[in-house]
């Protein structure tokens, strides 16, 4: 890894964990606005709309802390499991029952949980287990009320520091701090992917999805940007599996050119769904539709930042980012709409603003959005999303939510105006 | 615990070692993927020969080194394989080749297309694969040929194949095998004086018109090899032809050569060679690089030049006619050369008959096969019964009104659990051996379709709607979950520890599975079994309520109120010293109470004055009142009021629940209202849904026995048509299922090494001394030519391991007599060790299994060390049963240990015997590096990095 990656590195993460521990961050300063490069592909212009098309926003939330009977504020994952949401936090696991709205179980090392830091969750489709990636303790399944824990001292996992899982059929992967390990629960095999056998120009994995569309894995690497590889090629031995996308603009924090690629290798997360990935970054985010690129900046867009932890795609044209100050939405990429959602640090109530090429359309104000402006992760729920931040986690109840946008949205019918473009939502 | 930097820091070492690689030059990663090739004798013997190098290479060929494969043609070693556990043709096996053949254990592209497994023990078996090390240059300095690779073996290497082997000593009897004498007789020192003068035989002649050319004898074997083919290769190579050549090297040889007015050495003499050597008697257009002419006599000196015929050969598929024939002998053809040579008489009859070689396979001897029925099902109308017989490989049909065996229908190897289809249709049975499923047609009771399940299937269950099968996979821990409809497994779902049996609630919502084996537990705690609740609605793992104290929980049963389901289950007190076996203090036996809310009861099935051991399978009457219990050792059925039983488990306080009732000896007579007498060893049991008659399968009586529920009595035996005949081993193995040889029957052998196995479990026994020595418990799978037997290598022979020591510590009741000990010693020489599912037979390496293999024969340390030869996997870890039989101290020794070398243990299917290390600290096969080996002795490996250690452990399974 190169040095300044590794600073960087230390201090982003330095960034989480007190952020995540701290209050709501400070405005950040917009950085310059890149200037497209003359050999970059053509991006495609934003489809028009007029104002009054507005996407769906959330108005309805609900906060889980402490209070709620979760183990622990510090919220580092979340999966939805039908009415089962799996929640992992920085001392326990937790189990909320969509039903009732209740935390139902929690399950500290004293319970069985091999490690205390949860920082990935996923449910094995097929066979109900949790798998949880633990945070400097490797991986564990939660089967049946059996925790299984695999290290890298009982197993082939290659590194304890699991960031992140994703399932591929019967495997599961993991992205840790030294590269991405691949287990077989049927055949119980190990396979480890670093620098030795993969195009990694550093091994430090941040994330890892799975695409069934494509069958194909997805991986985030800090300073290796996304790092693809083909599972129907590697089964069937057919030529390298893997595929690499880069920055051309190399390791330099602006965008020289625009979207003529990743939008930086220090990327964070992927969130594949049909034919596009869409990636965050610590220096912003991206989409990829396999011919196109399109960088998002948040001074030129209304995202909250360009500091992102993480990203989880609802369609191939809705995508939330969790930054570090706030929640992001392109809510409709055609039409470049954007939805944000935070916390004012005054009020402590919630704000959703909603963006068309960086213009402000309509500002929400309503009692709550997301618990905290550092987010860390995203869920999608059918029409619900769940939010990760740094202090609790925020449920957005999606009722009557609709793709793309709308005309005189059901949202907006009872709230009160209470300026040009400002609205509020009192309704709960 | 010591973790190594590679691991801590994956990415500082990434950078740190290949830095320190820089630092020595030409080392970095070269050794870990050095790959030598086998280049066989005849390369060796090009240097190797001719009386200025000691006529090396005529040494060998006059030893028995070079027949070993042949003598596997011998019908001796189909009885040495038997006795092994190795159900195959010796040349085929590669565990017989092991120390019968050179580079056995090699893929084929290690090996030179000039090299021949079948010259038997060759240079480099002892001297290690050639191409590093061959080059005039590299060999003409010792010490760089050693670290090219050239192996300098020492007298006591010879012990790795030369050690006596029981297998060997049962059929050969007592081996006179005299290592130094043995040393002496292949001796074949370098002169003092030696000088590299290659022997240079002229040209063989040349035909003159085109014609085929000499194959050598190694592309005829191609074909001529094996059993089916009469063994006619080995046949030559024990005839006197083979040895034509090599004794042109002997000094009779040079006498008589000089007598006939020959010249200089008879290896280069035109006239020595038209008779010795096959490329010099009858002239072909070529010679290919196949040939050697130190094969001497072979194939094509009487058949002539057979490259046409090969190549022909292979074009053909297997039975094809072929269109290119060999030429006839005649007796012409053998007086060329023998009539009156060196003055010897030639009597053509006699010398004909001497090397006949008739495509002949061997006969086979038919063995005497037992049933062996393990498990029964009743079809849903109740007509027929199913019976799984495991040394059949079939399942047996019974007639239930008149109570006759109608249909045996072969399936797979060591078939185990039956089932049927809800409609009846279809019967699903599991096959041990075979890893596979066999579904019947019952209407035509054929096997209609065989599909791949997991490792070790046991019990197989539908469910319901019979739209899902579940199939227990013992050795891979898991269970498959198939659909139906496609016989396509849907998914795999994790279980506990040797998923055994399993059974359905009454409402067909939830399954109940036993598990042989405890979880993992810490070194000296009590075990702690699982019970692994499904889901059927959702075809998931819903709960794992547990027993702690318990192992080898076998039979289920639910009860018809779906309130609770009963298992079997044993309490092995490993824990305490194994001192005393009165008042239940080795092993009790009883059943478990599972409960819907993930709670469970025990209680014992156990009489103060009278054990009940090995409770396998438990059955509970339609009617919800009574629970049959079959004990598979001591012949008898527990009959349970259940009524009683739950009343006297909720009569007590929860802390009586816990702790005084599982180990409770005086209870079993509340509840257990009776007793029946079966014949030898009852395993399944089945009940008729009008509650009135049950079916005992009796696994060493080859019967089924009918049980009256009205009296409770045993009734009529269904013969299952076994043989009549009670073989020596057959006597063993009844010896070894049973516990009339311990105090108050308390357990048997089977009772920890089930049918042959683990129980996974590590004991403190006291011939060791009491309280210290921890050793985990060893299969007797495939353990015959293992010896020396305990981790302690104190016990040279099974007769030392099972006899009076066996009662003084363990039974406490009269020792076996020599009659019973010898037959048991049988027995247990038979245990099969299972097909290796990690390398089939034939198999190529993957990937990773090669990489493996190389880390695991490596000489050097990822730094450039070299691994000093004691320090090397493969020294100890010797092919083929990776063992050199011998104690070693590999750093292992921990706190209760008093001693610091321990026996080495095979690693044969190494994957199926959990926990490792002499005291079963290791739950897996990676922590015996990454926590064990904290000094580099028990190799080196702590310079590894997480995927090369994961390559050598890939590498490990297939072995």
């Amino acid at each position: 890894m190169h040095p300044r990656f590794l600073l960087l590195a230390v201090l982003a993460f330095a960034g989480l964990i007190s952020n995540a521990l701290a209050a709501e961050p400070d405005p950040a300063a917009k950085t310059p606005i890149p200037s497209a490069g003359p050999n970059s592909p053509p991006t495609a212009p934003p489809v028009a709309a007029t104002p009054d098309q507005l996407p769906y926003v959330y108005t309805k939330w609900k906060h889980f802390t402490v209070a709620d009977g979760l183990p622990n504020d510090h919220i580092f994952a979340v999966k939805a499991d039908g009415n089962r949401v799996w929640v992992g936090t920085d001392d326990g696991l937790a189990l909320i029952d969509k039903k009732t709205a209740k935390v139902v179980r929690v399950w500290k090392e004293k319970d069985g949980l091999p490690w205390r830091v949860v920082t990935g969750i996923e449910v094995d489709p097929k066979t109900g287990d949790v798998w949880l990636g633990l945070f400097g303790r490797g991986l564990a399944r939660l089967s049946g009320g059996r925790f299984d824990h695999y290290h890298q001292l009982n197993s082939g996992l290659v590194n304890d520091v699991v960031y992140a899982i994703a399932m591929e059929k019967d495997n599961v992967w993991a992205a840790t701090t030294a590269g991405s390990s691949r287990y077989n629960t049927k055949t119980k095999e190990w396979a480890v992917f670093t620098e030795k056998n993969a195009p990694m120009e550093e091994i430090w994995n941040y994330n890892v999805a799975y695409n069934p569309a494509t069958d194909k894995i997805h991986l985030a690497v800090w300073g290796s940007g996304i790092l693809e590889f083909d599972c129907q090629k590697d089964r069937e031995q057919k030529g390298d599996p893997w595929k690499v996308y880069l920055d051309p603009d190399g390791e330099m924090e602006i965008d020289l050119y625009r979207d003529d690629g990743v939008i930086h290798v220090i990327t964070t997360g992927v969130s594949p769904v049909k034919d596009v990935f869409w990636v965050s970054s610590y220096f912003g985010c991206c989409r990829y539709d396999g011919r196109h690129w399109r960088g998002f900046y948040a001074h030129e867009t209304g995202l909250p930042s360009d500091f992102t932890n993480n990203v989880r795609a609802r369609s191939v044209d809705e995508c939330w980012f969790a930054h570090d100050k706030g929640v992001g939405v392109i809510a409709d990429f055609p039409t470049d709409t954007v939805v944000s959602y935070t916390r004012d640090p005054q009020t402590l109530r919630g704000v959703a603003q909603v963006y068309r090429s960086g213009k402000l359309l309509k500002a929400v104000d309503m009692p709550e959005a997301v618990p905290q402006n550092f987010a860390i992760y995203i869920d999608h729920d059918g029409n619900d999303t769940w939010v990760a931040t740094g202090k609790g986690l925020g449920w957005a109840i999606g009722e009557g939510y609709y793709p793309g946008l709308k005309t005189d949205p059901a949202w907006l019918a009872g709230a009160q105006k209470t300026g040009e473009t400002s609205v509020t939502v009192n309704a709960q | 615990m010591r973790q190594t930097a590679a691991y801590l820091f994956p990415s500082v070492s990434r950078w740190l070692l290949p830095l320190l690689a820089l630092l020595v030059p030409g080392v970095w990663g070269a050794e870990a993927y050095r790959q030598p090739v086998y280049v066989g004798s005849k390369a060796c013997g090009e240097c190797h020969e001719g009386q200025a190098m000691g006529d090396q290479l005529t040494l060998w060929l006059h030893s028995r080194h070079a027949k070993a494969y042949t003598s596997l043609a011998k019908p001796e070693a189909k009885q040495i394989a038997k006795w092994s556990g190795i159900p195959m043709e010796p040349q085929e096996s590669a565990m017989c080749l092991g120390c019968h053949a050179t580079a056995s254990q090699a893929e084929p592209w290690e090996r030179d297309d000039a090299f021949s497994l079948r010259q038997g023990v060759q240079c480099e078996m002892c001297h290690g694969p050639g191409s590093e090390y061959m080059d005039e240059e590299v060999m003409m300095d010792r010490e760089a040929a050693m670290l090219a690779g050239l192996k300098m073996p020492t007298k006591e290497d010879c012990l790795n194949c030369h050690a006596e082997k029981g297998s060997h000593r049962i059929v050969l009897g007592p081996s006179d095998f005299d290592l130094d004498k043995a040393w002496q007789a292949i001796a074949h020192p370098t002169p003092q004086d030696w000088k590299l003068e290659t022997l240079q035989p002229p040209d063989p002649p040349r035909a003159q018109q085109p014609g085929p050319a000499h194959t050598g004898v190694a592309v005829c074997a191609e074909c001529h090899a094996g059993a089916a083919w009469g063994y006619q290769y080995s046949k030559w190579q024990a005839s006197p032809h083979a040895d034509a050549y090599a004794t042109l090297g002997t000094a009779k040889a040079r006498e008589l050569a000089a007598a006939a007015g020959v010249t200089g050495d008879p290896r280069t003499s035109m006239q020595c060679l038209k008779c010795h050597a096959t490329a010099y008697h009858q002239p072909a257009a070529e010679v290919l690089d196949t040939y050697a002419l130190h094969e001497g006599v072979s194939c094509e000196a009487c058949h002539g030049a057979g490259s046409d015929h090969a190549d022909d050969a292979a074009q053909k598929k297997a039975g094809e006619p072929l269109a290119v024939h060999l030429q006839k002998t005649t007796e012409q053809t053998c007086a060329a050369c023998h009539e009156n040579a060196h003055g010897k008489p030639f009597d053509y009859a006699a010398a004909v008959a001497a090397i006949a070689h008739p495509k002949i396979p061997p006969e086979i001897v038919a063995e005497l096969r037992y049933k062996t029925p393990l498990n029964l099902a009743l079809h849903p109308d109740g007509r027929e019964l199913y019976v799984t017989c495991e040394a059949a490989h079939s399942v047996i049909v019974l007639d239930t009104a008149t109570r006759t065996k109608v249909a045996e229908i072969p399936v797979g190897g060591q078939p185990m659990d039956v089932c049927f289809s809800p409609d009846g249709r279809r019967a699903f049975v599991t096959n041990r051996l075979d890893d596979s499923l066999s579904v019947i047609d019952v209407g035509s009771r054929q096997v209609v379709a065989t599909l791949a399940v997991g490792d070790e299937p046991h019990g197989v269950l539908t469910d319901q709607a019979g739209k899902l099968l579940y199939v227990l996979n013992t050795a891979t821990e898991d269970i498959s979950v198939i659909d139906t409809g496609t016989l396509e497994e849907v998914k795999r779902l994790s279980a506990s520890r040797g998923p055994w049996a399993l059974a359905m609630s009454p409402d067909g919502s939830r399954i109940c599975i036993t598990n042989m084996f405890s979880r993992f537990v810490e070194p000296r705690t009590p075990s702690i079994s699982e019970v692994t609740i499904l889901d059927t609605e959702r075809a998931i793992v819903d709960d794992r309520p547990t027993l702690p104290g318990t192992n080898l929980l076998q039979g289920v049963a639910w009860h018809p109120s779906g309130k609770f389901a009963l298992v079997t289950l044993l309490r092995t007190k490993n824990v305490v010293p194994m001192t005393r076996v009165s008042q239940g203090w080795t092993i009790t036996n009883g059943l478990g109470i599972v409960w819907p809310d993930g709670k469970t009861d025990q209680a014992l099935l156990d009489e103060p004055g009278m054990c009940f051991p090995d409770p396998a399978a438990v059955a509970i009457t339609p009617d919800g009142r009574l629970a049959l219990v079959t004990s598979s050792t001591s012949d008898r059925i527990a009959v349970v009021d259940v009524a009683k039983l739950i009343g006297l488990v909720e009569a007590v306080s929860e802390d009586d629940r816990q702790h005084v009732l599982p180990n409770h000896l005086g209870q079993a007579s509340k509840f257990v209202v009776g007793e029946i007498a079966t014949l030898r060893s009852p395993r399944d049991i089945a009940i008729t849904p009008d509650s009135r008659t049950a079916y005992v399968a009796n696994a060493l009586d080859d019967s089924v026995s009918v049980i009256d529920l009205a009296e409770l009595k045993l009734g009529e035996r269904i013969d299952l048509g076994g043989p009549r005949e009670m073989t020596k081993v057959r006597y063993g193995e009844n010896l070894f299922h049973d516990a009339k040889i311990t105090f108050r029957r308390q357990f048997a052998c089977h009772s920890c090494h089930p049918d042959g196995h683990v129980d996974g479990i590590t004991y403190d026994t006291e011939p060791d001394g009491i309280g210290v020595d921890p050793v985990d418990n060893k299969t007797l799978r495939g353990i015959l030519d293992t010896a020396p037997f305990k981790w302690s290598g104190k016990n040279p022979s099974f007769s030392r391991q099972c006899g009076p020591r066996l009662s003084a510590f363990f039974t406490r009741l009269e020792p076996f007599t020599p009659e019973q000990l010898a037959a048991l010693d049988l027995y247990v020489c038979t245990i099969q060790r299972p097909p290796n599912r990690y390398r089939p037979v034939g198999a190529a390496l993957t990937e990773a299994q090669r990489r493996g293999k190389a880390f695991f024969e490596r000489t050097r340390a990822n730094d450039g060390r070299v691994i000093p030869v004691n320090n090397r996997c493969v020294t100890c870890h010797f092919p083929p049963l990776y063992t050199d039989r011998r104690m070693h101290d590999v750093g292992t020794k921990m706190a209760l240990d008093t001693e610091s070398k321990f026996d080495v243990p095979h690693l044969n299917n190494i994957y199926d015997s959990a926990p490792y290390l002499h005291n079963g600290a290791a739950p897996t096969l990676e922590e015996i590096w990454t926590v064990f080996n904290r000094q580099d002795k028990h190799g080196v490996t702590n310079d590894m990095t997480k995927d090369q250690l994961n390559d050598l452990i890939e590498y490990l399974k297939t072995l």
